[in-house]
């Protein structure tokens, strides 16, 4: 289970500060910590604050900052191609881009940036149309995915696919069917290409966060999760994530489990 | 197993015609894979793409037979690259080279030394499992002569080994109801090879100068409509065989058809020693067969131990038999232990007896072959299957007292076990580690 930590993103109000005043410690301290935590990537996203001119510039100045600090490597979360090219020239290391949607002309120059910089790729299974509704629908725009990593030459262990999590509280229905939609992911191709999810998103403005958080992501993970983008503060969920992967059989059991687990 | 999407994308016209019933062909795809259509419905797929997609439902390594009867060799079937993933399904037949260069004479005796080459493990019989006759003298008739003389003073199944199709063919018209493998078929061969094979129902050993060529040999083969193959890379050198015996089964397993079938692999080494260990190492790493040059009982013992091993069941544990077992040269006033028939229960009483240094008997009570505890836990170690044990093994002629040492993890089960068997239960420390000094200070104490 790879645990890629949320902590670097300008939503919140520490970094936006510190991408407004090119404050590197507050950027380093999350780096370092996370990867204490037992992270195996850090999300870098610049936040809505930052103009689009600004963006490109900003993410380099992120993954440098935060790779000075971390041996991790980045998962570079926005919207703008600039931006992700120009944190992909800087970026030591395997990237993941974060992400390309199941539409075509998204598709078209995030595949080939991938292929080119050989970086990961994470694909949402949505597309102009918006989220889907059940699983099947979901899968079928993974399997859009699948088909242009095939077409482009990117390897399905690098393509990461999202079925797009949303609130409970809001959208209740959706969870099932995104639990449904990973299991139809793992079966697309062989071998099979990986899953992702932004945890997070489950537990919007519901009361218990960490509780829904870390159950869904145990049931994620039963279906065939391979990743989540997650906070790593939450120490019972790491906890949860390092049992799962005993009881899958994934990893192999000792008694100090947890600790084995922060330090891969 | 079911195809991926993808895998099913990739045979389709991708016309989008929607004749189907379905928008996309990619859509159809992802129905195909959920099981929700069948491919009848899409008319434009090629008859090359539906052979793609309906063998997909075969295993990926076929089961090939070779010989008939009771001594009948099946080979194949096999689905994991790592035995403890799952197990190894088909133990590798060892087969033994006569040469047909060899007199008369000279065939005789080997062929009756390959028959001997028979050996007690652990209870059952296991021994080498064919002949290979190989027409190293390039006589068509000398090959044919060899064969009958060792068909008749063998019950083994055969392999007979000459890229000459007129030999083979002589050959097939004398053994061909005893189905032996026949080949190699090369380049040069293959069409009157597989005629050959065809015509007798034979199994056919295709042989190409690289996997490249092997690939696309064996898919001319199938082409002829021969698929009882066995397939041979062409490699000698172990580093090349070991490297090729990898390819060809990771690449069965991802379902590349030409190389779905058992292997053959030749341990041919001047020097015996190195031999028998490259033929370990082909054992051990999926050849179906492998070729040998040695009748010496002391190099095939060995092969024959490696291969029960490597192809026992590991999700199953291992028993030893449940008998009486002496330890050091007991005498009838020695000691007498009790434990279960796990492998590694026994071995690690065995072990701790022998430390004591002093002699005595062990009767490892059978337990379906698990540990004390769980045996106990589960009803299959109790007091009324171990008095049973002590009635029927015979140990009560054997030692003049009536005293037994039990595993000091089910003391619970000695009051039982006393008034049931008659004996004087001695509870033991609870780990076997504790038998040297608990007999040094209580027996004859």
């Amino acid at each position: 289970m790879e645990l890629i930590g949320e902590r670097i993103n300008g939503m919140f109000k520490d970094i936006k500060e510190a991408i407004l005043n090119k404050d590197a410690a507050v950027i380093q301290y999350w780096a370092k910590r996370q990867e204490e935590k037992g992270a195996h990537w850090l999300d870098i996203n610049t936040g809505p604050t930052v103009s689009p001119e600004e963006q490109p510039a900003v993410m380099t100045w992120l993954v440098q900052t935060a790779q000075a600090a971390s041996t991790l490597p980045c998962c570079l979360d926005s919207t703008s191609p600039a931006a992700i090219e120009a944190g992909l020239k800087v970026h030591r290391g395997q990237a993941l881009i974060n992400s390309t949607s199941a539409e075509q002309s998204k598709m078209d120059i995030y595949f080939p940036m991938a292929v080119q910089y050989g970086a990961r790729l994470i694909g949402l299974a949505m597309n102009e149309a918006g989220v889907p509704k059940d699983a099947a629908a979901r899968a079928a725009l993974a399997m859009e995915l699948v088909v242009n990593a095939d077409m482009h030459g990117l390897a399905m262990e690098d393509l990461y696919i999202d079925p797009l999590v949303l609130p409970a509280n809001v959208a209740q229905d959706h969870g099932p069917e995104v639990i449904e939609a990973i299991r139809q992911i793992k079966m697309l191709a062989s071998p099979s290409p990986k899953t992702v999810i932004g945890l997070s998103n489950v537990s919007q403005r519901c009361n218990e966060r960490r509780l829904l958080n870390r159950t869904y992501m145990v049931m994620c993970i039963t279906a065939g999760l391979d990743s989540a983008i997650v906070d790593m503060e939450d120490d019972l969920l790491v906890d949860a994530a390092a049992a799962t992967e005993i009881l899958l059989n994934r990893s192999i059991y000792c008694d100090a489990f947890l600790k084995t687990f922060r330090q891969r | 197993m079911a195809l991926t999407g993808l895998e099913i994308f990739k045979q389709l016209p991708k016309t989008n015609c929607k004749d189907c019933g379905q928008a996309t062909c990619l859509a159809f795809a992802m129905a195909l894979a959920t099981g929700k259509t069948s491919l009848d419905q899409c008319p434009h797929v090629s008859d090359a793409a539906r052979e793609v997609l309906d063998s997909a439902s075969a295993p990926p390594v076929a089961l090939v037979k070779i010989g008939v009867g009771e001594k009948q060799v099946a080979l194949g079937n096999e689905t994991v690259l790592f035995r403890h993933d799952k197990r190894f399904e088909n133990p590798c037949a060892i087969a033994v080279s006569v040469s047909d260069m060899l007199s008369e004479i000279e065939v005789y005796d080997r062929v009756a030394a390959i028959n001997g080459l028979v050996f007690d493990r652990v209870g059952q019989l296991h021994g080498v499992n064919m002949v290979a006759v190989v027409n190293s003298s390039e006589d068509a008739d000398r090959f044919a002569l060899v064969v009958q003389t060792v068909a008749a003073a063998s019950e083994l199944p055969l392999a007979l080994l000459s890229d000459d199709p007129n030999a083979i063919e002589k050959a097939l018209a004398i053994v061909s109801a005893k189905k032996p493998l026949v080949g190699p078929a090369n380049l040069a061969n293959y069409e009157a090879m597989t005629a050959l094979a065809k015509m007798y129902e034979a199994p056919l050993l295709v042989r190409g100068s690289d996997l490249n060529e092997l690939a696309s040999l064996v898919e001319k083969v199938a082409a002829l409509g021969w698929k009882q193959l066995i397939l041979d890379s062409g490699a000698r050198s172990v580093s090349r065989v070991l490297a090729d015996q990898t390819q060809i089964r990771r690449q069965a397993l991802k379902r590349f058809r030409p190389f779905g079938y058992p292997t053959i692999a030749f341990a041919a080494n001047a020097d015996s020693m190195q031999a028998v260990l490259d033929a370990g190492v082909y054992i051990s790493k999926y050849a179906g067969i492998v070729v040998v040059d040695s009748i010496d009982r002391a190099d095939i013992l060995s092969l024959v131990t490696l291969r029960l091993n490597i192809y026992t069941d590991p999700q199953k544990p291992i028993a030893v038999e449940s008998k009486v077992y002496e330890i050091l040269t007991p005498g009838p006033d020695s000691p007498v232990y009790i434990t279960t028939n796990f492998s590694l229960t026994y071995f690690c009483v065995a072990g701790d007896i022998e430390a004591s240094r002093m002699p005595g008997y062990l009767l490892p009570v059978d337990t379906d072959g698990v540990s004390v505890l769980t045996g106990w836990a589960a009803g299959k170690f109790t007091a009324e299957k171990i008095t049973e044990m002590l009635n029927s093994c015979g140990i009560a002629d054997r030692v003049s007292h009536r005293k037994l040492v039990l595993p000091g993890g089910v003391a619970v089960i000695s009051g039982r076990l006393e008034e049931l068997s008659g004996w004087e239960v001695m509870v033991g420390p609870s780990e076997s580690a504790g038998i040297p000094a608990f007999i040094k200070q209580r027996w004859g104490a």
